[in-house]
């Protein structure tokens, strides 16, 4: 290792980059994993798991992301410095998602708890009031409705009957062209 | 100083007459050191801007759970799926190219480098088809959604899940393309024969780039194809 000098003084630890060189195997090795891993996230979204999918999926992840990290960034074998500013990331994300999340799930109580919004919740409890949600306002629903009308419809058929997995992937010609000018087709729908 | 350090560094005369060694560092090392920092610090902001998409995204789950999993089943799978194996791939082929210009075998940088670089194409390809089938199918962003027209009914407020589909994808595919147009100047360095054992910072902090382009999408691909 070479030395530097400030001052006419030898110092030490100044950031000098000192490469680990890693056997192509273990390459091999890492992306065999994530193939594996990838394949289990895909076949794991199939089950049935609720609640815990969630978690599992993330968790899952998390090793993938490591083992890129960790390996192909070399940051396993790289300066400690540099996973501190990696690590540090990470802190500063975890209070950015903590505290906004903190705030949503205590505000109901706090606002009940400091009558925020009273009023709005009386007339709404009394049925007057403005529903909360913006999907619920009545006037947005109507919108959608005359859209749909004015449209000449949905796309029938086979269109809107089982629009589950494979549409999106393969579009009919019909789906494909009508969109374009939608008033044009309307009297023919 | 830096006549001072000249004068004690005899060990490593390849640095001093190092064609690429900027006059305000001592040694490559260090040139090569200073610049992963700053790699790195630069990856921590955009963590950062990405972490606020995913946050947004977990937002819109926690509130409108129901809609999320019915919007998201208009995702492809396949789509999604076949992008995360070439994406995967080209973090490969990417470190094999690091490596490459570790042990200065240009040749190698420049095939690791092509193949990435097809991947790259390749996962845009991708992404190509399956943005259209979006659009043609009106699920879109905000005011453009307009899947109620094509027969497609979901409850709550899918055009916000699918802004924030856009957005995350969208952003993502922006850095894809960003990643090519570097590898193919790192490339083109490389085909002029820059790079060596001694000189690779560019080629690293390119890798470096590229993996964590990867690495939001090793995010991206179960939160929004697969997660229920």
């Amino acid at each position: 290792m070479s030395k530097t000098y400030l001052n006419g003084k030898a110092i030490d630890g100044f950031h000098e980059v000192h490469e680990h060189v890693s056997p192509i195997s273990l390459y091999n090795k890492i992306i065999a994993v994530l193939f594996v891993l990838t394949g289990l996230t895909y076949a794991v979204s199939f089950a049935d798991l609720g609640a815990a999918s969630l978690t599992v999926a993330m968790f899952v992840a998390t090793i993938k992301a490591a083992l890129v990290i960790g390996y192909f960034m070399h940051l396993k074998y790289d300066d400690r410095y540099h996973l501190f500013v990696f690590a540090g990331t990470l802190i500063f994300v975890s209070i950015f998602f903590g505290f906004t999340m903190f705030d949503l799930q205590a505000r109901t109580a706090l606002n009940d708890e400091q009558e925020t919004f009273m009023r709005i919740r009386e007339l709404e409890s009394s049925g007057a009031g403005p529903k909360l949600g913006v999907d619920n306002v009545p006037e947005r629903a109507e919108k959608i409705r005359q859209e749909i009308e004015a449209h000449g419809g949905g796309h029938g058929g086979g269109h809107d009957a089982g629009h589950g997995d494979a549409k999106a992937a393969a579009p009919t010609p019909a789906a494909g062209t009508a969109p374009a000018k939608p008033a044009e087709h309307a009297p023919g729908h | 100083m830096s006549t001072t350090a000249h004068a004690h560094a005899h060990g490593h005369g390849d640095d001093e007459h190092n064609p690429f060694l900027a006059h305000h560092f001592d040694t490559m090392g260090q040139q090569a050191g200073a610049a992963k920092l700053g790699m790195w610090l630069f990856l921590a902001t955009e963590i950062l801007m990405f972490s606020g998409l995913f946050l947004a995204y977990f937002i819109t789950r926690l509130f409108y759970p129901e809609m999320v999993l019915e919007a998201h089943e208009q995702l492809s799978k396949i789509h999604g799926g076949v992008n995360t194996i070439v994406l995967l791939t080209s973090s490969y082929t990417m470190a094999l190219a690091v490596r490459s210009a570790q042990t200065s075998n240009t040749a190698g940088i420049k095939r690791y480098i092509l193949m990435t670089m097809a991947c790259g194409g390749i996962f845009m390809v991708v992404k190509y088809f399956e943005y259209s089938a979006k659009f043609e199918h009106g699920l879109l962003p905000g005011r453009y959604y307009s899947a109620h027209l094509h027969g497609l009914h979901i409850d709550g407020l899918p055009h916000i899940f699918y802004a924030v589909y856009f957005m995350m994808t969208g952003l993502h595919g922006i850095h894809v393309m960003v990643g090519l147009g570097v590898m193919a100047w790192i490339y083109v360095r490389a085909n002029r024969g820059d790079f060596s054992a001694t000189n690779y910072a560019a080629v690293e902090n390119t890798g470096l780039y590229w993996h964590l382009v990867d690495l939001v999408w090793i995010f991206l691909f179960p939160l929004l194809y697969l997660v229920k």
